[in-house]
């Protein structure tokens, strides 16, 4: 095996592996708090790519302001699905009653279906490509070739990974959070804000998502479907890592990035998106708690 | 009939929004029947091809909307892959005509086994799983099927497509064909729920552990509905094969059951009328309206999701409540 | 012979011994009264017994047969009926259709289903709600409905888990005398109950469990007096 190939798959693995930690960790904690997934996550992703290309390109603010900003409508998209949608869940006022799993299911799908018909109808179905960040298209380090604009977006998605590990971590709502997910009766029992919790929390993941759409908009053009690769490959980061764990979610994607790295070269390049869907199938099947995940009780 | 609880506790009971569950599904079962009638009048009014072959596309739709409600809204399972079996039952058929010779007769009774078989094996393997979860390995499911299909070039020609010969050289053919089809697999449903097995199937649906409690073998009635809803979706899929002459790789996209699922979910999920009812609605409506705009997608993700929040009986619902409103009973 | 064999039960959770060698014998007609202060182990009895939860050692024989590794619905098929602490019904389906699930699932026909389930309806008063959902049931309708899921067919040996716990004086009563009739028929009941009241009234026999094992199984009277049960429920040896 060339040495110098090897390092850079891997370096290159890592990279995509940090964007697609950005996805996972939302929908990680989403269910983490709700038990439920989120079914519209990859539209959170194909709006920050869009806000982050049109505030970019039509309104011409520069790109530094423009990323923020991708992250604030993410997160505005987040909050009001939460509000509308989720929050009855837990009040119970849903015609669905006792059903809450397969309501989520439905509710976000057909958000899902919502918001990619919406754009495409409103803005178009052609791809937008984002502006880069940096404008320098060829960096070399060491063996590794590779662009301004995604060794920027790398170092800006590793600060944003470790704020958010270190908020969830010791910070007042960090805690709050993670201890509304390991018991929510309880949580509230003790005096949490269990819904300002999931406000949070879908607020979080929405930014994180829609940022994530943003630094990949100059490669991965917005589109109205743009959304629906990453949202799987999260479902799948998700699994792995074990719904609700954070740091699972990160080593997940980073794992998953690498082998996909890897998998393209010598496996093949065609099926490089099912690797992630077998590991999946096969984690659901035998190991549904993920590598970090807790087993739940059933009787 | 006194409301009054026999504990004389005085809680007083909301009105059944269930009358005997096997007469409600009978006046499903009926209204489903007229509903059938009157598109077997639609020709008499229509002659446009175009039209009738839209009406045709509904009545597919209508039959993976029917058979998503068996495993969905009768059983509570909710698979992401009904269009998938559709894409399975339609390559099942297209190979073995292109290359084994087969009639399509026999290639589209082959796609009802095949879909089936491995519908009840996918069912076997995803028994353990719930909501998100089963959603999820549903959904991988299905896209890497769909990748395989879409890939494998020297054998289904990929997105190009696989020709496939028709059966008739009239659309009407085709339209009393695809009735006919729906209108036996909707009478198969009806019996299948008035027989023990539908309690079986809602009773998993309720609550999975009571009902093995209460001696219900539920692997195998989770499997069968599974392996039926599969083979249902595989016979509808094969059928459309023969109709577009061509299948490609787009029949299995999620794209499609988001359809479905709107269909039925619009209609009235858990019910015999809904998906009927619900696939009509969304697919002529979105023909009709494609030239003047082009809205229909959003508005019937809309409500999808409106009806989800509000709705959980669909259409067929609020029928029902506009009926009972007006009977002073 | 015994109806119920018991042997040797060992049930553990990680370092926590739930079940620690349980044995004892429940002969046909009897009415056992399973006692015990909170955590001593009696509801994952009741798992093991119902199949629910698969036992780390020892052996449970019904009707002289084994037990090992059979399902729930499986030992519904053999008489074994558990009933459960939180009630569990299907909540869409009315108060007819919930019956019936069990008496078809069971092996009866449909007509032999409808009436006995008529006959329930009208022995535990659920007449009047008969066609609603279970879901829009009181809560003390819908144990009374579950405890009818129960005896569509009379089970070998019925586990009920905690049936009055909660429940209206009126609906303790229709269960009461429920219980009192079959069990004069002869139906084998093994009661996990807290309410000392119906224990003493109902069983001639009580077991009580404490931290898994069981500490007491002698005539009722005796079980209460016994100072070691009293020490358990005092806190004296608790868990």
């Amino acid at each position: 095996m060339n040495v110098a190939l090897a390092v850079d798959l891997a370096v290159n693995g890592l990279i995509t592996g940090l964007f697609y930690a950005l996805m996972a960790i939302g929908l990680s904690l989403i269910f983490g708090i709700l038990r439920i997934v989120n079914f519209a996550h990859g539209e959170f992703y194909m709006v920050g790519a869009y806000a982050y290309t049109l505030i970019a390109l039509a309104v011409g603010l520069p790109v530094w302001i423009s990323l923020p900003v991708a992250f604030l409508v993410g997160a505005a998209f987040g909050w009001t699905t939460e509000r509308l949608l989720m929050r009855p869940l837990y009040a119970g006022y849903t015609s669905w009653g006792l059903m809450r799993d397969e309501y989520a299911v439905i509710v976000t799908f057909g958000l899902s279906l919502f918001l990619i018909n919406l754009v495409d109808k409103v803005i178009g179905p052609y791809a937008y490509r984002g502006p880069t960040l940096v404008d320098v298209s060829r960096i070399t380090l060491g063996p590794i070739l590779i662009s301004g604009h995604r060794l920027t977006a790398a170092i800006i998605a590793i600060v944003v990974i470790a704020i958010t590990a270190a908020l969830m971590k010791w910070s007042f709502w960090g805690k709050q959070i993670r201890a509304v997910a390991q018991n929510r009766l309880g949580a509230s029992l003790a005096g949490i804000d269990t819904a300002r919790a999931s406000s949070i929390v879908f607020m979080l993941s929405g930014g994180l998502a829609a940022f994530a759409g943003a630094l990949l908009s100059p490669v991965i053009n917005a589109s109205p479907d743009v959304g629906a690769f990453p949202a799987i490959k999260s479902y799948i980061i998700v699994v792995l890592g074990g719904m609700g764990s954070v740091p699972g979610s990160i080593i997940a994607s980073l794992a998953l990035g690498v082998i996909e790295s890897f998998g393209a070269v010598y496996l093949s390049y065609d099926y490089r998106d099912a690797f992630g869907l077998g590991l999946l199938m096969l984690f659901l099947l035998f190991r549904p708690q993920g590598l970090f995940g807790e087993k739940g009780r059933e009787v | 009939m006194s409301n009054q609880s026999a504990s004389g506790s005085g809680e007083v009971a909301k009105p059944s929004s269930s009358k005997l569950s096997t007469a409600k599904t009978e006046i499903e079962f009926r209204v489903a029947l007229i509903v059938l009638a009157i598109v077997a009048l639609i020709p008499a009014i229509v002659s446009n091809p175009y039209w009738l072959g839209v009406m045709v596309v509904s009545m597919y739709f209508a039959i993976l909307a029917g058979a998503w409600n068996l495993l969905a809204g009768y059983t509570g399972q909710f698979s992401l892959a009904p269009a998938t079996f559709a894409m399975i039952g339609a390559y099942s058929t297209g190979l073995l005509g292109t290359y084994f010779g087969v009639p399509p007769l026999l290639g589209i009774l082959a796609a009802i086994l095949v879909a089936g078989l491995i519908g009840l094996v996918l069912g076997r393997i995803v028994l353990r799983l719930k909501g998100p979860y089963l959603a999820l390995t549903t959904l991988s499911f299905a896209e890497i099927l769909r990748l395989i299909a879409s890939n494998s070039i020297n054998i289904t020609r990929g997105d190009l497509g696989l020709g496939v010969p028709g059966l008739f050289s009239s659309r009407i053919g085709w339209y009393y064909l695809f009735l006919g089809v729906l209108a036996v697999l909707l009478i198969a449903l009806y019996a299948l729920l008035r027989s023990k097995a539908g309690l079986f199937l809602q009773a998993i649906r309720d609550d999975e552990v009571a009902a093995a409690r209460s001696g219900v073998d539920v692997v195998f009635w989770k499997s069968a509905a599974f392996a039926l809803s599969a083979a249902a979706s595989g016979f509808a899929g094969a059928l459309y094969a023969h109709f577009a002459e061509l299948v490609t790789p787009e029949l299995g996209l999620i794209g499609q059951t988001g359809l479905i699922v709107s269909m039925t979910v619009i209609g009235g999920i858990g019910t015999l009328v809904g998906p009927i009812v619900g696939a009509f609605l969304v697919y002529v409506l979105s023909e009709w309206l494609r030239d003047v705009g082009g809205y229909q997608l959003v508005v019937f993700a809309l409500l999808v999701i409106i009806f989800a929040r509000f709705f959980r009986d669909g259409l067929w619902g609020i029928a029902r409540f506009i009926m009972r409103r007006r009977r002073p009973a | 012979m015994s109806l119920l064999s018991v042997r040797g039960i060992v049930k553990r959770y990680g370092g926590l011994t739930a079940v620690d060698s349980v044995t004892f014998e429940v002969a046909p007609g009897e009415l056992v009264g399973l006692i015990g202060p909170n955590g001593s182990g009696k509801t994952t009895l009741l798992n093991i017994l119902s199949g629910h939860a698969d036992p780390n050692a020892g052996e449970i024989l019904l009707d002289g047969k084994s037990c090992h590794g059979l399902k729930p619905e499986q030992l519904a098929h053999r008489g074994v009926m558990r009933m459960f602490q939180l009630t569990r019904v299907f909540r869409r389906m009315n108060v007819v259709d919930n019956l019936l699930v069990a008496g078809r699932a069971l092996g009866l026909g449909a007509a032999a289903a409808t009436a006995q389930a008529n006959a329930l309806i009208e022995e535990l008063r659920l007449g009047v709600v008969r066609d609603l959902d279970a879901g829009q049931l009181s809560g003390g309708q819908m144990k009374l409905l579950e405890f009818g899921l129960c005896f569509m067919v009379p089970p070998r040996v019925a586990l009920l888990d905690e049936p009055f716990a909660a429940v209206h004086p009126t609906m303790k009563e229709i269960m009461g005398a429920f219980i009192r009739s079959r069990h004069e028929s002869g139906q084998t009941f093994i009661l996990v109950s807290h309410d000392m009241p119906v224990v003493v009234e109902l069983c001639h026999r009580a077991i009580c469990m404490n931290a898994g094992a069981v500490i007491a199984d002698a005539p009722t009277r005796d079980v209460l007096s016994n100072t070691r049960v009293i020490e358990a429920y005092l806190g004296g040896h608790a868990a």
